[in-house]
């Protein structure tokens, strides 16, 4: 799928840039109809898996909620209180309104961009073109491969302490002081061992010959071709369109930390 | 020209007053093999970091001496250049690559070296046929079984086409049947290829069936001896088993038979014995030492127990009672469920159906604290399971939470670490302990509370010949005292020798179940993927080829 | 950024804390969510040190340039890849309060590392951090006092939880042994020794 073929650091990119224009807007259209602007492209062009791409989204939306109450409760003296809305029973003012809204899309897009990276990126490749288009130093590269490939290991390692203290009838507790005490006892073990494994780690990898090196010959090549420039160039008029028609219809708004 | 010479090396870690290293001197000719014996810890490992040219530039310490390849100083080669000339592969599997998946690895290497890109796809191939893993190509490294693993790592190191090839004990973490296939790969390609073998070890198992000279190590980091390893075991036989190096079970058996006046030749393998053997055949074939069950009553008992995970089946059916006072084998090969079986009956997996009871009554019905103070569990990897700074507070733990009054706690702590010999370490953090030590104390918190129920995953795993020797006395001392004993094991040396029952578990099922003298005689182990303990492969090397006495 | 001087296996290290952080840091969003949700925004600042620990931990065990700021931006990058909806903005912010806590070791020339330059690293990630989040959350929208509130709240958490709590973590390491080949590792075996 194309998503997936374009070079991940130019995509990287590419969100990076949206995420920073649409950090200086403040206003509930545009973010919004940037959003589905991604949703729709990520799905056409991507292949992901819509179970899953939910699931990602569900805690984001729960923290929208929160946002969108606590920006309404705690949010400054409005300037024209005589502007609201009836909301069931409060009386709320517009521009509060306005503003949650705002803040709560503006997040809402910021999630859709960051999704479309994650689903359509493999990790080992992202990190693999940052060396070969960004200059990332090898050793800091290839460190942080061998480190990611630890994920799973802690996984597993994480459920046999578990079962390891439940048999040794370390109890669940609700006490602060405890539970701080039951942090550590999870923390050393998993710790400790992952330190023994990353230095047994780096040993073998300088036994294959890695000095970390810059002039490497790379078997997996990332180019950077026409098409990454024309996804950037798209996503970003795209960008710039949404803000046209916001301010067409009277809603756009730059971010001044002001409101 | 020797291709790697080894002279008078020292070698000594900042802040330690003892050397670890301390002048070893030795040699290896071009395609020679060589096998590199001394006890866990004693500095093998750190010899190796010299050779490939890690150390000293990595040392933080002081490392005197010179390590020559093919005349020139180790430290003359620029950094990376070493590992063209010498490969290594380490003991542990899940700490040796830096990729995801195979494909990546194998190219990790190359790159480094500055293979050419269009050269690197083939070479990828070529290493992957010559280690029997064709068809992995583009699979994830983690889903890859342990004795997989150990082929990938040498395959990433033969694709760099190196003239020294050094195993640092590669099969520790291995199963007996994955440990057989490694060291048959490793015999094939050094026959074909011709590069010269080094391999590091405690233990002689399965090496010494192709290589000849031995080096031999002490515990102090001194080099004791080089020559022919049969010469050299023959004169210290007795002094091997506490200098922490494990002979070959034939060897063992022989000793403590006390067959060597009758063997032509000191025994390293069955074979050896076979065709040097003066004796009668009778006294080969010699009966088991009887060995029962006393006791009829039931302390757990599994009725129809089923369980699966994500969708598979991992255990099927399995109904079962567990007498007090038995010493139970679980045996099988990996993935066959055994392990998961032995979680469900100590309770820490609740199966899908079934039902368990425990001293007459359901399992689910207790409560867990008491379930912990009657069913102890040891853990494969001791560490998981020690959750305190120090020894001490280790054993006490359980007893703490029970609020026992601390004199009592410290009257029974005392007791436990005389009994797993771990008097003096008080003090010590858990962590810093031996592989053995460790080991003991994961025990020794699990009967602290005298549990009369016992189960260990694969407890001798990883671990060298005194260790476990302790440790199986241990058990055999908690059994004596009344205790039920159940053990995961891929060792049949070890449940010929303690059990009086053993489950042989295979796809989930008990296919077999009975005292082990019984299972000897099925003469179709290996479709569970098992061997015979060497007493019964003499017996049967013998009843297959007919013994003839030659004296 | 002067890598050379760093050994594979501190690279390597770092970035396994990093990664182990990385899920500490997912594990506690819902955390803060629930603070959030009973006290407002200020509820997040309550335990906001946690999502600076590992720069303390870092910095501290491995005692080079840039600890502080590399490990923190793995931090993040692999939390964003583990599913922080957040998205690359939250490299950005691992950036940032690396930056901040590496601050605190750049002004004591990488010499000192005792509790209280741990503490003040914790608050100057808190403070980046706090620049970051008024202008990329919009706190602006929030009331003054209340800002210069989630303001102190946060540095006092930066101080103890990633100061106070990330050294106790690391010595804690340090007495299992595992840290024989690291900075933290040899000055504990120096101090006994002497």
């Amino acid at each position: 799928m194309f998503l997936h073929k374009l070079n991940p650091s130019i995509k990287a990119l590419t969100v990076i840039v949206a995420v920073i224009g649409l950090a200086l807007i403040f206003d509930p259209i545009t973010p919004l109809l940037f959003s589905i602007w991604t949703i729709v492209f990520t799905f056409l062009f991507g292949k992901v898996n819509i179970k899953y791409y939910l699931l990602f989204l569900l805690p984001f939306m729960i923290i929208s909620l929160g946002m969108l109450w606590t920006t309404i409760a705690f949010s400054d003296a409005p300037e024209h209180p005589a502007q609201t809305i009836h909301l069931l029973l409060w009386e709320i003012p517009e521009e509060d309104i306005v503003a949650a809204l705002s803040l709560v899309f503006r997040m809402f897009a910021f999630a859709t961009l960051s999704l479309l990276f994650i689903f359509t990126t493999d990790m080992v490749h992202f990190i693999l073109s940052l060396m070969q288009q960004c200059k990332l130093p090898p050793k800091l590269a290839y460190g942080v491969l061998a480190g990611y490939r630890f994920l799973p290991l802690m996984k597993d390692e994480f459920n046999q302490i578990q079962e390891a203290h439940q048999v040794r009838g370390v109890k669940r507790t609700k006490k602060v002081r405890e539970s701080i005490k039951q942090y550590r006892r999870f923390m050393i073990p998993l710790l400790a061992g992952a330190i023994r494994k990353a230095e047994r780690t780096a040993v073998a990898m300088e036994s294959k010959g890695f000095t970390g090196e810059k002039d490497r010959n790379f078997y997996r090549r990332f180019t950077v071709k026409s098409i990454d420039w024309i996804f950037l160039i798209v996503t970003l008029t795209a960008l710039i369109a949404i803000a046209y028609v916001s301010n067409v219809l009277g809603y756009f708004s730059w971010y001044n930390g002001q409101f | 020209m020797k291709l790697l010479d080894v002279r008078q090396l020292h070698l000594q870690f900042q802040e330690v007053n003892d050397q670890v290293l301390s002048n070893i001197s030795f040699s290896i000719d071009q395609g020679e093999r060589l096998l590199l014996l001394g006890p866990s810890g004693c500095g093998k490992s750190t010899l190796t970091y010299g050779i490939n040219g890690i150390y000293p530039r990595e040392l933080d310490g002081t490392m005197t001496g010179d390590i020559q390849f093919r005349g020139n100083s180790v430290a003359s080669y620029a950094p990376g250049e070493m590992s063209q000339h010498v490969g290594v592969v380490f003991q542990d599997p899940e700490s040796q690559f830096c990729m995801i998946t195979v494909e990546d690895e194998i190219a990790f290497g190359l790159e480094n070296i500055h293979t050419p890109v269009e050269r690197i796809s083939s070479r990828i191939d070529h290493v992957l046929q010559l280690v029997g893993l064709e068809g992995a190509r583009q699979r994830s490294i983690q889903t890859l079984s342990g004795g997989q693993k150990q082929k990938l790592a040498l395959a990433c190191v033969l694709a760099m086409e190196p003239e020294l090839l050094i195993l640092d004990e590669p099969t520790a973490n291995l199963d007996p049947i994955a440990t057989r296939d490694f060291i048959q790969t490793i015999q094939a390609l050094q026959e074909e290829k011709g590069f010269a073998l080094l391999v590091i070890e405690h233990q002689l198992d399965g090496w010494v069936s192709f290589i000849e000279r031995g080096v031999m190590m002490n515990r102090s980091g001194e080099l004791v001896y080089d020559g022919p390893i049969r010469d050299w075991m023959n004169r210290h036989k007795s002094a091997l088993q506490c200098q922490g190096i494990s002979m070959p079970a034939v060897t063992q058996l022989a000793m403590e038979k006390e067959w060597l006046d009758q063997c032509s030749h000191f025994p390293l393998t069955v074979s050896d014995v076979i065709t040097g053997w003066r004796g009668s055949k009778e006294q080969i074939t010699f009966p088991p030492e009887p060995r029962g069950s006393h006791s009829t009553s039931t302390i757990l008992q599994l009725s129809s127990i089923s369980w699966m995970k994500r969708k598979s089946r991992i255990i099927s059916d399995v109904s079962l009672k567990i007498r007090k006072g038995e010493f139970i084998a679980m045996v099988g090969e990996n993935g066959s469920g055994k392990t998961s079986l032995s979680r469900v009956m100590a309770g820490l997996q609740k199966p899908t159906k079934g039902n368990i009871s425990f001293l007459g009554k359901p399992l689910s019905s207790w409560k867990e604290i008491d379930v912990r103070k009657h069913i102890g569990y040891v853990f494969q990897n001791p560490e998981h399971q020690l959750i305190t700074d120090t020894v001490y507070e280790e054993i006490a733990f359980s007893l703490r939470v029970q609020g026992i009054e601390e004199y009592k706690v410290d009257q029974q702590v005392r007791e436990v670490l005389d009994i797993c010999q771990l008097n003096g370490m008080e003090e010590r953090h858990p962590y810093t302990l031996s592989q053995g030590q460790k080991r003991r104390l994961s025990v020794a918190s699990m009967i602290v509370d005298h549990q009369e129920l016992l189960i260990l995953d694969e407890p001798t795993f990883g671990q060298d010949a005194q260790s476990t020797e302790q440790l199986m006395t241990l058990l055999a001392q908690r059994q004596e005292k009344g205790a039920t004993i159940v053990m995961v094991t891929h060792d049949m040396e070890l449940v010929d020798k303690y059990a009086d029952r053993v489950l042989v578990i295979n796809k989930g099922e008990v296919v077999a179940d009975g005292h082990p003298h019984k299972l000897w005689c099925d003469d179709g182990l290996a479709r569970w993927q098992l061997n015979y303990p060497v007493r019964i492969q003499l017996q049967q090397q013998v009843e297959r080829e007919g013994l003839y006495v030659s004296s | 950024m002067g890598l050379h001087n760093w050994k594979l296996k501190e690279i390597v290290v770092m970035s396994v804390l990093s990664v182990v952080f990385a899920v500490v840091y997912l594990a506690f969003l819902p955390v803060g969510k629930l603070l959030a949700g009973l006290f407002g925004p200020i509820g997040y600042d309550l335990i906001f040190g946690i999502w600076f620990i590992v720069s303390i931990v870092a910095a501290y065990i491995i005692r080079k340039k840039g600890a502080a700021f590399l490990s923190e931006t793995i931090a993040a990058t692999v939390e964003m890849l583990l599913g922080n909806a957040m998205g690359p903005i939250l490299i950005l912010t691992g950036i940032i309060q690396g930056l901040g806590a590496e601050a605190a070791f750049a002004v004591t020339r990488y010499k000192s590392y005792n509790l209280a330059v741990l503490m003040l690293a914790g608050v100057g990630a808190a403070v980046f951090s706090f620049v970051w989040g008024y202008f990329r959350s919009g706190y602006a929208v929030f009331g003054t006092g209340y800002i210069l509130s989630m303001l102190v709240v946060r540095m006092i958490s930066g101080a103890l939880i990633s100061g106070v709590l990330g050294k106790a973590i690391s010595d804690a390491l340090a007495k299992t042994g595992v840290l024989t080949g690291f900075a933290l590792g040899k000055e504990q075996r120096r101090k006994k020794a002497a």
